[in-house]
């Protein structure tokens, strides 16, 4: 609770704060903002579960871990973002507060407990973040997927809303335990009403977490985007959405589970099979990352659709591996593209990392932790989200999904490895890249813990 | 109260659909039908006051009237929530006066960055 | 405590070697992987073949599935391990003549190598096993894509994908067997042997495992990645794939496979041990045509681990423990020739047999060790090689007179495919290419000489190993047996 009061004020004074003429304490300021959230958000730890606004937000140890690793990715991110010093049409103040709002409606996502609230969540993520997509104004490709994602996302948001009242009109109740008991007192005769408002919600919420076949605006929108917020989009909002897809399956409806699996199991397939093929296709590193982001939507659905014991702290590893994987990344990609960059756009194919490692060995090895994350090999964080996965799925026996599973596995080793190849084995010449001290320390950190939980799992689970 | 509606206690309200919208569609094609039609260049031209028509319709438009028409929509929006409020002052009690309090401050918090923005300086 | 010790050593000289810069950094190599060598004896020497697993070592690693770092050596692992840290310093110091840039990477990942190789061999954990296998793959993938010949990419990008392609499912099928176990579920190795499933379950689990180890060995028909990545490679990294690398799938195969879906065995040993023999006479065939030495050698090693791979599937104690004695002599062989490759690589600058010829004239040392390295290869009495495929093909003809005769080619073949190039490289009149052969130097000596002195010992008196692994190997057998 306390994370989303102190981000909603905080985030107002960010916009204030952005009236002073030296935009430079923008930067530290919203770093302290967060660190300060992150402080609040562990106040609540050790009061197990509680709610508020009559019933309408639940905070427990789930949320609040959720919460945890989607400030820290936060804060990760905007120490990237090194204050938008070198741009003068960019407005820090106003990014900065808009990233802090949408983490509001994250937290929102994380912890609803009455499905106003996810809509609330979901809108308040959105939003922001369609602005944020367009903020490269003079970019003709930025405006493009501002409107894209506007367009669909309002869309995916009035499925989601109709589907909402349909499970209102069924159960007579908004709140996830009014609907679950209606479930469990109605499970031999099903309400057909019941049953179109979830996959209408599922829909709209599968569109946010990008899954097939809802994915079609996800390159077009990462790619376009300025690096730094697709980091945002493809972690934060990634991680808020399967929070809240866990919360409503697991508690609501796992009483129909026989009812949405098959479905799910489908569109997992699907996802898995779109994201990793077409990835292989992409020249451009950045539009492979976002097909990388759909298919690893597709593992963390597998986890979903299993539904086991495991699956809380499966989705949790694995979206914790994933963003830091992630936001790793696009910190070797935003300085190496800027470096490269071909008339004044930055460069982001796979070509501007040829040779990278020959100056900028620190950046290589970055990018060749996170990609080997991504894609699951040992010793890294990676290779325990997928092992948690996998193992969920095992344990329900899905084989068939087990088997494309693997098969994808083994695909995505093949475009992750074209940069880290790029990288160490071609030939090309990058000069140093001068980063801020700052940014280093940030890309470390993440480095080290994604190695960290390769060697040591347990860690995590010892922290819970 | 009775608070067990059947779903055929809703049929008035089909009924009222059902007559409304025949009403429009019986009144226009019996317009179309009994009216005279005829055509010329002048009928077609959109209508400026008489005045022969000037340029494009697409000229580009100040963004300033966009800002203070969104400006408009929003806070008009808010205010909205002055009504229930109002209706429940007594009900709500002193924690409502606060809730509300603190809901105006954030509007007003708003509107001072608006001004400082220099989002209603109509001059520059 | 030895075990962990045996793990950590070289990780930390490998870490040490990544922030020492300059020449220095090979000594310091050397120096660790020497300290193993040490470690891996003293553990011998304390070793007790009867008693079993032994120097556990056990730390819980995530509590709430029941996985630990739980490792520890019986005589099976303790052969393996004793092979991989005899093996290291002398590939190790097989580089002292040459320079490969970026030194101190190159050598930390040679260290790193070996860690995760003993990690294999001495884990008693599942997944731990798993991670090992894995992690290995990662050090050797970036020796040979970044020091490797023309061709590298597309050569070590497939072996890359295919051996992790077929780990995964053992991956898949290993965690379908850790939710197998009662009660609390755990991964000890030894808790699966203990598991009771039906035959079809078996047969899946056996598939899974099976490819696994088949790519990494590489059995036929999944060695297409095998011959090219052993080309492209850098020498050293040749010599890890084939003198250690490989024997992880044939530990896996007797660790896991045999032991744990014995029911799987007993339908499809058949088909296994068919596909093994019938890479032996595939890649006997192929080596015969060869021109290129080192692809030579890389087809010969296809061929010989077929054998092993029949061995252990005639599931015989003559089988299983000529496989472990053969893994140790082939991983010294194999060792041995590749060098000697890579010697005369470096001084002729061709490895085709078309333009050699002639070297014994030139250096008479080369000559002695070549054939010594040699004649172990093609099993001559009193050498390694013959003690380890005497003992295989005893198991193939307990299991099966035919394919025991045909297996038995592989005796024929190999001295056909060795002898010829043994004879077209080095008598003959000397080519334009040899005729300024120097003469070994010191260090050469240095690695050749331990590796002679193996053959020799390993061909008069194999008891001394044969002894350690057989408690191992009695009770593995009666774990299939049961």
């Amino acid at each position: 609770m306390y994370p989303i009061v102190l981000l909603s004020v905080l985030g107002i004074v960010v916009l204030y704060l952005g009236f002073l003429k030296s935009k430079s304490i923008l930067l530290p300021a919203t770093l302290l903002f967060l660190v300060v959230a992150m402080i609040g958000n562990f106040f609540e730890w050790n009061d197990g579960e509680l709610l508020y606004f009559k019933g309408m937000f639940a905070v427990n140890k789930l949320t609040l871990t959720f919460n945890a690793i989607v400030l820290f990715s936060a804060f990760m991110i905007v120490a990237m973002t090194q204050g938008f010093q070198d741009n003068e049409e960019a407005q820090p103040a106003e990014y900065f507060a808009l990233m802090l709002f949408s983490l509001v409606g994250a937290f929102m996502m994380i912890g609803f407990e009455n499905l106003i609230m996810l809509f609330l969540g979901v809108e308040i993520l959105s939003v922001a973040m369609y602005v944020l997509t367009g903020s490269d104004k003079r970019n003709l490709r930025s405006n493009e997927a501002a409107l894209k994602y506007f367009l669909m996302g309002a869309f995916a948001t009035g499925i989601m809303l109709f589907g909402i009242a349909l499970l209102y009109g069924a159960s007579g109740s908004f709140s996830l335990n009014g609907i679950e008991s209606f479930v469990t007192l109605n499970q031999r005769s099903p309400s057909y009403l019941l049953y179109a408002g979830l996959l209408l919600v599922l829909i709209g919420m599968l569109f946010k977490v990008s899954a097939a076949p809802f994915h079609f605006w996800t390159p077009d929108v990462y790619d376009g985007a300025p690096s730094i917020f697709t980091a945002f989009m493809a972690t934060i909002v990634k991680t808020a959405g399967f929070a809240a897809l866990f919360r409503l399956l697991s508690h609501s409806f796992s009483g129909i589970y026989d009812f949405w699996w098959p479905t799910l199991s489908i569109l997992t397939v699907l996802t898995l099979l779109v994201g990793n093929i077409i990835a292989v296709y992409q020249d451009s590193f950045k539009r492979m990352l976002a097909y990388s982001s759909i298919s690893h939507a597709g593992y963390l659905l597998i986890a979903l659709t299993s539904m086991t014991k495991q699956t809380e702290n499966a989705i949790l590893f694995y979206s914790m591996a994933y963003s830091f994987a992630t936001i790793c990344a696009f910190g070797v990609l935003i300085p190496v593209a800027r470096e490269k960059s071909l008339e004044g756009r930055p460069n982001e194919s796979y070509e501007a990392f040829n040779g990278l490692a020959k100056n900028n060995p620190l950046l290589a090895f970055v990018l060749t932790v996170s990609m080997l994350s991504l894609a699951g090999i040992p010793l890294t964080a990676g290779f325990w989200g997928k092992f948690f996965v996998f193992s969920s799925a095992v344990e329900r026996e899905l084989v068939w999904m087990i088997i494309v599973a693997v098969l994808m596995s083994a695909v995505g080793i093949y475009y992750y490895f074209r940069v880290i190849m790029a990288a160490y084995m071609k030939e090309g010449d990058t000069a140093t890249i001068r980063i801020a001290p700052f940014y280093k320390i940030v890309l470390i950190a993440a480095t080290l813990l994604t190695i960290l939980f390769g060697l040591a799992p347990g860690l995590f689970e010892a922290a819970m | 109260m009775n608070t067990n509606y059947l779903p055929s206690d809703f049929l008035p309200i089909i009924v009222q659909f059902v007559l409304a919208a025949a009403f429009i569609v019986v009144t226009m094609i019996v317009t179309h039908r009994i009216g005279p039609s005829r055509k010329s260049k002048a009928k077609d031209d959109p209508f400026e006051c008489g005045i022969e028509v000037v340029g494009n319709a697409r000229t580009p438009i100040s963004v300033k009237y966009f800002l203070v028409a969104i400006l408009f929509v929003l806070f008009d929006v808010e205010v909205i929530f002055m009504y229930p409020w109002a209706v429940n002052f007594k009900k709500l009690g002193m924690l409502g006066f606060i809730e509300m309090v603190l809901f105006m401050a954030l509007l007003l918090a708003g509107f001072y960055y608006i001004l400082r923005k220099g989002v209603l300086k109509w001059e520059e | 405590m030895l075990t962990i010790l045996l793990v950590l050593i070289p990780i930390v000289t490998g870490l040490l070697a990544l922030s020492v810069g300059g020449r220095t950094v090979r000594q310091l190599a050397l120096l660790g992987a020497l300290a193993e060598l040490v470690t891996a004896v003293v553990a011998w020497t304390q070793f007790d073949p009867a008693a079993g697993t032994q120097f556990g070592f056990k730390y819980t690693w995530i509590a709430s599935a029941g996985i630990s770092f739980s490792a520890g050596i019986d005589g099976i692992s303790l052969l393996l391990v004793l092979l991989t840290t005899f093996l290291t310093p002398l590939i190790i110091l097989s580089t002292f003549g040459y320079d490969y840039k970026n030194s101190s990477a190159f050598y930390a990942l040679i260290l790193f190598m070996e860690a995760a190789l003993v990690g294999v061999f001495t884990a008693t954990d599942v997944f731990l096993f798993y991670l090992f296998f894995e992690a290995a793959l990662i050090p050797v993938y970036f020796l040979a894509a970044v020091w490797g010949g023309e061709n590298r990419l597309k050569v070590t990008f497939k072996f890359f994908v295919y051996t992790i392609f077929g780990s995964l499912f053992m991956l898949v099928a290993l965690v379908y067997l850790y939710f197998q176990t009662p009660g609390e579920h755990t991964s000890e190795i030894t808790a699966l042997y203990d598991l009771i499933l039906d035959a079809k379950t078996q047969s899946w689990v056996f598939w899974g495992l099976f490819i696994a180890f088949a790519i990494k060995m590489p059995l036929f028909p999944f060695h297409t990645w095998q011959p090219d990545t052993y080309t492209e490679s850098p020498t050293p990294a040749t010599m890890l794939l084939s003198g250690i690398m490989l024997k992880m799938g044939v530990y896996g195969l007797i660790r896991l496979l045999l032991p744990i879906v014995p029911l799987g065995l007993a339908q499809w040993g058949e088909v296994a041990i068919v596909l093994s023999v019938i890479g032996i006479v595939y890649g006997s065939i192929i080596a015969i045509q060869q021109r290129d030495m080192k692809r030579l050698i890389a087809y010969s090693s296809f061929a010989h681990v077929g054998l092993m791979a029949a061995g252990v599937f005639s599931t015989t104690l003559n089988g299983l423990q000529g496989a472990l004695i053969q893994m140790l002599a082939h991983g010294i062989n194999v060792v041995g020739m590749f060098f000697i490759v890579e010697i005369i690589y470096s001084r002729t600058k061709s490895r085709y047999l078309d333009h050699l010829g002639g070297i014994t004239q030139k250096t008479p040392h080369l000559t002695v060790y070549f054939m010594i390295l040699l004649l172990g290869s093609v099993a001559l009495p009193l050498t390694n090689g013959f003690v380890g495929e005497f003992l295989l093909l005893a198991g193939v003809f307990e299991y099966n007179n035919w394919l025991g005769a045909v297996a038995g080619l592989t005796i024929i073949l190999g001295a056909v495919y060795l002898l010829r190039m043994f004879q077209k490289a080095m008598f003959g009149a000397p080519s334009a290419a040899s005729e300024s052969f120097k003469d070994l130097t010191v260090s050469e000596r240095a690695v050749l000489i331990p590796l002679a002195i193996m053959v020799f010992w390993i061909g008069i008196y194999p008891s001394t190993f044969l002894k350690m692994t057989e408690p191992a190997v009695h009770q593995i057998l009666r774990f299939i047996n049961s």
